[in-house]
Order: structure tokens, then C-alpha cells, then sequence
């Protein structure tokens, strides 16, 4: 592989996003430049996946200075935390252009935007470098909600918008915070996060530092109390965009997490892990149980997608290998499950106009093979044996029985909502009497069923032979940990760092 | 030699804007000629500039003809910044005066004396030079607010701003005496080097504080930030950018200048500054929130950026100051803001009828490309990456921090979060609600193709220190 494939991964969408907005083609054309742009980083993708060797460091690494007078730098590399997250982006892009057909040539443009922006994000080794590709990443998402979405689109778009950047402007002061925390204690200037994850954080404002990176990547998770925005925007947004921000977007949250927040704060982490669990266990349930009440299948997604993150957001803070191993695992099973699932849901708008569950019936009957793959997606999302799903969600709970039988025992309990809300959707969907509305959907055609079929054999190889996606993850999730033992252990001789005196300190 | 050498970029535009009065008294030029002129003699000033940039590494301040005036790389960058927004300004203007037919040739001679104006307060090492300086300034764009004297906006303003300027001017002037009965001098440094030792002086004491009256009022800081909105919206479209960023730059820079001079001087006023800054952010933002006029909306944000830029002055120190800082982002302010007005030039229509929000209803759907150019610029001033508003807040709050002051750096945070309210509100009316008309313009391209160059020079500040 050569030796810049990250960046063409992460520029390809971009200057290929940036130049369809400019280029006279028409929207057929633009879903072909789209799709092959999404296969071309498929490719590398999983070129990547096949190559990566099993130790925890990063691969494929690249470097150069950029801004020298900060220390801020054009950094890149994969290593297993971040290798699941991508190549689940890289292979449910092209799904999208695959499946929607007919949206305009702008729509198009503004997906390829983000999927370079999300790989930049995942890639980035280098703070402020994250930063930037996390915050590009939510404009195309705007546009996208803003002028495709549904009818209450505009407060959805503001919801989302104005919670996510409030966010990420917090994260920006606290992640300065940390910079100037590293020029202290090391007199140079670095954002890299192997130079951070050396620093000794102390002090008054460190712990406000913490949260401020937690409520940022809370809110893109979204972990309980921060999940507002999602029903609206998930349920208003063209189902390609739900898809694009279930399915990787908030993936990228949790790996966030993982990725800066652990090594940075290892302290802080250690002492309120207990309570970001909590929200954990809580998210699950409340969004479980609000899933079951929805009559909208893609707001019961929204719902349910919500609720699963919560499970994934646990495995990270109960701060163990099987855990966390867990939850990078899940990142992937879930997206291939929920992703494919929103990819049915629009399916089943575009071509019976309705997403109300009321509305449905009898569908199995009309379409078997349609039933079946969903079948199989949905048994994964809720945990099944034998599907990827299970695999994530039992070492999810395995580590949390390690870190606290309590909150293992909730957040089990809290699996069986979902298959409540799960079965029950399938039953009045798929099964029952069939009307005018589900009498003339179409099984899927040929064309359809083998773009679907790579990722529903993916998903039930994910359950069968976990070891070739866990083997490859597990290294760097048991340096992540020791990382975390250790800094826990050196938590009472940190070096104190006075960063905070007030203005009035100012004053002779 | 050396000294007129680094005040040649002045001097080619007090040059200029002499060669354009008398053009103009003699009526010998069209007024495409005369704006040709005007772009011609910024665009040299700019060039002068820069080439005395890739000289040799000079001082942080340099004193030439005898201590009169300082010069040094962030004196340059700040004539550099007003260079340009001369230039942009000029294109704006002549687009503009293509649908508002209320020019004449003097208007880009005052353009080009305000510049002069400016520069010359960016390098006022004294307070005589700093005031005449500032009215040399201060005149020039009185008359280029009223210049439209038939409408009663743009008379209601220029009353405004003339007798509120000039209680400025003759507050700085006392100031300046208080101070120089204190100290014996008009110079910064001796005046700083005085404060250093009697700090509790009464006479320095009030003469700093009409000083800073005087300069406060000018950047349109809290509690004398009311005028702005008034006068921002009388105004015509390309003096209300020029104004906005070009005057906001040169006072800036002169602030900078004083408080970086000597130690004492910065840490008797830190407290204050911090606490001004605070609600000259707050302030700025609570008034741009209730705005429906887009001009009044960007003045309300412009105080906005003056609390950020506060932010920038109580954190530099007198040791370390370089004003890069504060250079780097009074040139990414006024690259987003100079594009949003060039861009309100040609699309505002005749005697500006589009001005509200509401009137940019749909403007993606049929000129997406200015669409997307305001876009940008808004996007820059909200500071979102990869702008240069986004590298320029990103500056400005590592300096803070690095200061110690970080309650200030995360007021300043809330701060862009609230004004991420006004500044998506027109993206949000551009591209999500359907078009009510064709935007149809007339007029030269000028400005069009200003805007370009702005929404491109809004992402090279933004990825500049990759050149670096």
C-alpha cells in the first residue's frame, strides 16, 4: 500500500464533494462520480484492513508540521481503535449512493463531504487536526437536513446544529487548555496526541476541561441527558443523512472518547467513569423505552440507534479489555445493522410513502427476501447468537460485570427492551395482515439484493468469526487500558500546574 | 533614508489621494478612472508594503524620525490589512455606485485619506502624531458616512457619528494634555516609564482614562458601543465595511502599541479591559440577536469581534508582544467582513431595498455562488474550520489562556456560541427557504469579483500557517 493512502482516502471525497457543488453534471452523473469515489475508498479500505498487522501501534502513518509556532501538525495513522470505525464508513458509503437514486446533484456532493470529513476525523492523530475535521464534518449535515429534510426540517437543523457546535466550541477551549498545559510542563508546543497523553493534568480547570471534552462528544453520541436533539433531526433528516449520522457519525463521538479523552484525562476518566456509565445504562433504557412507544419506524430507530449507544458508551467507561474491546467491536456491528436498517426504512418510504408502522403489514408475504435481510439486520442489532451483535454487547457486559455488577446487571436487563421494541415493530410490519399500501411492495431486485448481501453476510460473519475483527482490535484496546491503570495508579503525584489565577491576580 | 523608505506605502497613498482630489477638482477623469486609481495606489501602497515585509527581521518596535513613529512587523501587518480593505473597498464601491448614483470623484480621495490616516495611527509613537492621525482618519470617514446627503438615514448617522466622534476627539485631547502635564511628555514610553513609578498620579490617572475614552469609543467598545448600530446601518454598504474593518484595525493596533509599550501600563488596565471585554462580547451579541437588518446585525456582531479582539489585548504582555495575535485576527475579521459587504454592494439593490433577512430568502437557489460566498464569510466570523475566523479565535483564546485568563477564554466561547444564532440565520434563509425574486444586478463585476477574492483569501489567512 502506498505510503499517503490515508489522505487520498480522507481528500478524495472532498476535492471529489467540492468539485461535483462547481461541476455542470447532472444528478445521474453525480451518483456515479459519488459511488465510484465511494468504491475507490472502499477499496483502500479494506486494503488497509487486510494489511494491518495485530500490535497495538498506529500503521500508516503520516506526518508533517504545519503550523510550527503551535505545534500543530498534519498527522494520520490507523491502529485498532480507529480501523473498525473506519472501514465501517468505507463500507456502507457506497450502500447510499446504491440506494438513493434521486436525489440532487448537491445532496450527492455534500455526502462525499462528509465522508472524507469523518475519515479525516477518525485518522487524525493530532488534536487540533480532529478538530478541524469534526467540525467540518457537521456542515454538510446541515445542508443536508436543511434543504432535503422533511417538513419540521428548520428547528430540527438548528437543534442539531447550535447543540453540536455549542459543543464543539467548548471542546475547542478545553483542548487549548490542553495545549497550553503541554507547553507548560514541556516547554514546546504540541497537539499530537502521543505528546498529550503524557501530560500530568491538575489543577482547578482541568476537571471543567474534562466535561467540556465529554459534553462534546456526548452530544454527538448521544448519551443521556445530551440526546435532545436526535429524535428530531434522525426523524427530519433525508433517511441517507439519519443513516450517515446513526450509523458513523456517532460512532466518531465514542471513538472520541477513546481516541483523546482517555489518554488525556486519565485521572479525571478514572473518577467519573462510575457516573458517565450511569448515563450510559440511563440512555439505554429511556431511549429503549421510548423506541417501543413510537408509532414513526424511522423515529423508533432514531430511538433504538440512541439507546444501542448507550451500551457502546458503557463498554468504554467500565475501562476494562473486554470492555472497551466491546465497544469497538459494537461501533462496527452496530453500524452494519442500524446502518442497513435505516437503508430498508428508506426503502420501504420511497416506495410506499409512508413510515408509520400502523400503515404497514403483511410485508413477508409480498417480499421474502426483503423480510429476511431485514430480519437478519434486526436480530443483530438486538444481540442475537450468531450475528455481530451479540458478540459486542457480550463482552460489553462481561466488562461491565468486571466494573460493577450493578450497572451490568441494569444494562442487561435493558438488552431484553430492545428486543421488546425490536420484535414487536417486526410483528406489526412485516407479519399480520398485509393492505393496499403493502400489497404492491416489490421484493427487491437482483441489482438491490447483491448490494445488500455483502453487508448481511458481513454482519452474520461478524458473529461467526469475531476473532478476525477482535484479533485485530485487541492489541491497541489493552494499551489503551494499561494506559488508563497506570495513569490512575499515578493519580495522587501528578505534578500540580498553576494555570488558573484570576484577573485579579494581575494587579501589583 | 531608512525612515522615509518604511513610510514609503503612506506616502504613496497620501500621494494618491492628493492626485485624486485634484483629478477630481478639475473633473478630468470618469469615475471607473478614478476607482482604477484609487485600486491602483492601494494595490501599490500593498505591494510597497510587502516588500518591506521580506526585508530584514526587524525590532518589535523600531522608532524612526526621532521617536516620533514606531514601525515593525506588526505595524506592517496592520497596514497591510488596511491596504486591502482599501482596495476590496474601492471595488465594492464602484459596483455599488453603479445602482446608487450619489458618487463623485472626491469619494475615493477620502477613501484613500482615511487609509492615509489609519497607517499613520498604526505607527504614532506619540500622542500629537496619534491625534492627528486619528482626526485625519475621523474626517475623512465623516464625510464618506453622510456622503449620500439626500437620504435621512445616512444625515441621521453622519450626525450621530460626527458630534459622538467628535467628543472622542477632544476627550483624547485633554487626555493627551493631562498626560503630558504628567509626565513631561508625549511619548508612550515616557509617559509608561512615569506611570511605572507615581502609578497613583491623579493627572495620569485621568488622562489615561480620556485616552482610553477616546479609543474605546472608536473600536465601538462597551458602554460606548450604542452608536455603532446606527451608523453602520446609515451608512452606505462599502464605507460600512471599510469602516468596520479598517478603522477597527488601525485603532487596534494603536491600543495594542500603547499597552504593549511597558509593562505598567497593560497591568493597571488589565482588570478593567478584562471586565470590558466580557460585555463588549455580551452586549454585542444580545443586541445582534433582535436584529432583522442585516447591515444592523453586523454592526451588532462587529462589537462582537471588538470583545474578542479586548480579549486578545488583555492577554498580550509587554515582554513578549509581538501582535501577532492581534494581526493575525484583525486581518481574518476583516477578510470574512469586507466580503460580506462587497457582496451587500451588488446585491443590495438600489439605495439598498434588500436588507433584512428576509430579502435573502432563497438566494442559493438562483445565485448559489454568492450564496456560497457569504457562506463562507459567515462562516469565517462564526469561526468554523478551516477559515480564518476559525484560526484567528483559535489564536486569540490559546493567548488568553496562555495568560492565565482562562474564565475569559471560555466567556469567549459562549460568546461564539451565541452568535452562532444570528450568523446561521441568514445561511438558513439563503439556502433552505424558497427564492421570492431573481437578485437581478446591474453594474460593473467589480465587486462580484472582490468577493471571490475575498471568500479565497478567507480560506489562504485560514491555512496560512501551513506556509509558515
Amino acid at each position: 500500500m502506498f505510503s499517503y493512502a490515508l489522505s487520498v482516502m480522507i481528500f478524495l471525497p472532498i476535492l471529489g464533494g467540492l468539485a461535483l457543488f462547481a461541476a455542470p453534471v447532472g444528478r445521474g452523473a453525480a451518483r456515479a462520480i459519488g459511488m465510484a469515489i465511494a468504491l475507490a475508498v472502499l477499496a483502500m479500505g479494506i486494503e488497509i484492513f487486510l494489511g494491518f498487522s495485530p500490535v497495538g501501534g498506529m500503521q500508516h502513518v503520516e506526518h508533517r508540521p504545519w503550523n510550527l509556532s503551535l505545534g500543530i501538525s498534519y498527522s494520520l495513522g490507523v491502529d485498532g481503535i480507529s480501523l473498525l470505525v473506519l472501514m465501517a464508513g468505507a463500507v456502507l458509503f457506497p450502500l447510499v449512493y446504491a440506494v438513493f437514486t434521486t436525489r440532487t446533484k448537491g445532496f450527492y456532493a455534500n455526502l462525499l463531504l462528509v465522508q472524507g470529513a469523518m475519515i479525516g476525523a477518525i485518522c487524525a492523530t493530532d488534536l487540533v487536526l480532529f478538530y478541524l475535521f469534526w467540525e467540518i464534518m457537521l456542515l454538510p449535515v446541515f445542508f443536508m437536513i436543511g434543504i432535503h429534510g422533511g417538513a419540521g426540517r428548520l428547528p430540527a437543523t438548528l437543534k442539531i446544529t447550535i447543540y453540536t457546535i455549542a459543543g464543539s466550541l467548548l471542546m475547542l477551549a478545553a483542548l487549548i487548555y490542553v495545549g497550553v498545559a503541554h507547553q507548560a510542563q514541556f516547554g514546546f508546543w504540541s497537539f499530537a496526541i502521543a505528546d498529550l497523553a503524557a501530560l500530568n493534568l491538575s489543577g482547578g480547570f482541568t476537571v471543567w476541561a474534562f466535561f467540556m471534552f465529554m459534553v462534546a462528544f456526548a452530544i454527538k453520541i448521544p448519551l443521556f441527558p445530551f440526546h435532545t436533539w436526535l429524535p428530531d433531526a434522525y426523524t427530519e433528516a433525508p433517511t441517507s443523512t439519519t443513516f450517515v449520522l446513526s450509523a458513523i457519525m456517532a460512532k466518531i463521538g465514542v471513538y472520541g472518547v477513546i481516541r483523546f479523552v482517555i489518554p488525556v484525562f486519565e485521572i479525571e476518566f478514572a473518577r467519573w467513569a462510575l457516573l458517565l456509565a450511569l448515563a450510559g445504562v440511563a440512555g439505554m433504557l429511556y431511549c429503549g423505552l421510548a423506541a417501543i412507544a413510537q408509532k414513526d419506524l424511522k423515529r423508533m430507530l432514531a430511538f433504538s440507534s440512541a439507546s444501542h449507544m448507550g451500551i457502546i458508551a458503557l463498554g468504554v467507561f467500565c475501562m476494562n479489555v473486554q470492555a472497551l474491546t466491546g465497544s469497538l467491536f459494537q461501533i462496527a456491528a452496530h453500524a452494519t445493522s442500524t446502518g442497513v436498517l435505516f437503508l430498508f426504512v428508506g426503502l420501504m418510504e420511497e416506495r410506499m410513502e409512508s413510515r408509520q408502522i400502523d400503515e404497514f403489514g403483511g410485508i413477508a408475504y409480498q417480499a421474502p427476501i426483503f423480510a429476511t435481510f431485514f430480519a437478519i439486520a434486526m436480530l443483530a442489532s438486538v444481540g442475537l447468537p450468531g450475528t455481530s451483535g451479540f458478540i459486542g454487547e457480550f463482552l460489553i457486559i462481561l466488562g461491565a460485570i468486571k466494573f460493577s455488577i450493578f450497572i451490568a446487571v441494569l444494562a442487561g436487563t435493558t438488552l431484553i427492551v430492545g428486543v421488546c421494541y425490536m420484535l414487536w415493530m417486526y410483528q406489526r410490519v412485516f407479519f399480520e395482515k398485509s393492505n393496499e399500501r403493502t400489497a404492491q411492495f416489490k421484493d427487491l431486485r437482483l441489482a438491490e439484493i447483491l448490494t445488500f448481501l455483502p453487508v448481511i453476510l458481513l454482519i452474520v460473519a461478524m458473529g461467526i468469526f469475531p476473532q478476525a475483527f477482535i484479533g485485530k482490535i485487541e492489541p491497541a484496546a489493552q494499551l489503551q487500558v494499561a494506559q488508563l491503570q497506570k495513569g490512575g495508579e499515578s493519580g495522587g503525584i501528578a505534578a500540580s500546574i498553576d494555570l488558573a489565577p484570576s484577573p485579579h491576580n494581575h494587579k501589583n | 533614508m531608512h525612515d522615509f523608505l518604511t513610510i514609503l506605502p503612506l506616502l504613496i497613498i497620501v500621494f494618491g489621494a492628493v492626485v485624486l482630489m485634484l483629478l477630481a477638482a478639475f473633473e478630468k477623469v470618469s469615475l471607473t478612472t478614478a476607482a482604477g486609481i484609487s485600486m491602483g495606489f492601494f494595490a501599490a501602497a500593498f505591494a510597497a508594503q510587502l516588500l518591506a515585509g521580506c526585508g530584514p527581521q526587524r525590532l518589535v518596535f523600531e522608532e524612526i524620525f526621532n521617536g516620533m513613529l514606531v514601525a515593525g512587523n506588526f505595524t506592517m501587518v496592520a497596514a497591510l490589512v488596511i491596504f486591502a480593505c482599501g482596495f476590496f473597498s474601492t471595488t465594492s464601491s464602484h459596483t455599488y455606485f453603479q445602482v446608487n448614483r450619489f458618487d463623485g470623484l472626491e469619494f475615493y480621495s477620502l477613501l484613500l485619506f482615511a487609509a492615509a490616516g489609519m497607517v499613520l495611527l498604526t505607527m504614532a509613537a506619540e500622542l500629537i502624531t496619534a491625534f492627528i492621525a486619528l482626526e485625519v482618519m475621523s474626517l475623512a470617514i465623516y464625510v464618506l458616512v453622510g456622503y449620500d446627503r439626500n437620504r435621512v438615514t445616512a444625515t441621521e448617522a453622519l450626525l450621530k457619528y460626527l458630534m459622538l466622534g467628535a467628543f472622542a476627539g477632544a476627550f483624547f485631547a485633554m487626555g493627551t494634555a493631562l498626560l503630558y502635564g504628567a509626565a513631561g511628555s508625549t511619548h508612550f514610553t515616557a509617559i509608561a516609564t512615569v506611570a511605572a513609578s507615581e502609578a497613583g498620579s491623579p493627572l495620569l490617572l485621568g488622562g489615561a482614562f480620556l485616552l482610553f475614552v477616546a479609543l474605546l469609543f472608536k473600536v465601538a467598545a462597551f458602554p460606548f458601543h450604542a452608536w455603532v448600530i446606527d451608523v453602520y446601518d446609515g451608512a452606505a454598504a462599502p464605507v460600512t465595511g471599510f469602516m468596520a474593518t479598517a478603522l477597527k484595525a488601525a485603532v487596534f493596533t494603536l491600543f495594542a502599541n500603547i499597552l504593549a509599550i511597558h509593562g505598567a501600563l497593560h497591568q493597571g488596565w488589565v482588570e478593567i479591559l478584562f471586565y470590558l471585554a466580557v460585555f463588549t462580547m455580551f452586549a454585542g451579541n444580545l443586541i445582534a440577536i433582535g436584529q432583522n437588518s442585516l447591515k444592523r446585525m453586523l454592526a451588532a456582531s462587529g462589537i462582537v469581534h471588538t470583545g474578542y479582539l479586548l480579549v486578545g489585548l488583555v492577554a498580550i504582555s509587554a515582554d513578549t508582544f509581538t501582535g501577532a495575535v492581534i494581526g493575525y485576527y484583525l486581518a481574518a475579521y476583516a477578510a470574512g467582513t469586507l466580503g460580506i459587504f462587497a457582496a451587500l454592494s451588488y446585491l443590495g439593490g438600489e439605495g439598498e431595498k434588500r436588507a433584512t433577512f428576509a430579502d435573502f430568502r432563497g438566494l442559493a437557489r438562483v445565485r448559489p455562488y454568492s450564496a456560497a460566498a457569504i457562506t463562507i464569510f459567515l462562516l469565517s466570523m462564526a469561526g468554523i474550520p478551516p477559515t480564518a475566523g476559525f484560526m484567528g479565535k483559535f489564536y486569540i483564546i490559546t493567548s488568553a489562556i496562555e495568560a492565565g485568563q482562562i474564565a475569559l477564554a471560555v466567556l469567549a466561547v459562549v460568546s461564539s456560541i451565541l452568535s452562532m444564532w444570528y450568523y446561521l440565520r441568514l445561511i438558513v434563509a439563503m439556502y433552505f427557504q424558497p427564492a421570492e425574486e431573481t437578485f437581478a444586478t446591474t453594474g460593473s463585476p467589480w465587486a462580484g469579483v472582490g468577493t471571490i477574492a475575498l471568500a479565497v483569501s478567507v480560506f489562504a489567512i485560514g491555512l496560512y500557517p501551513i506556509i509558515v
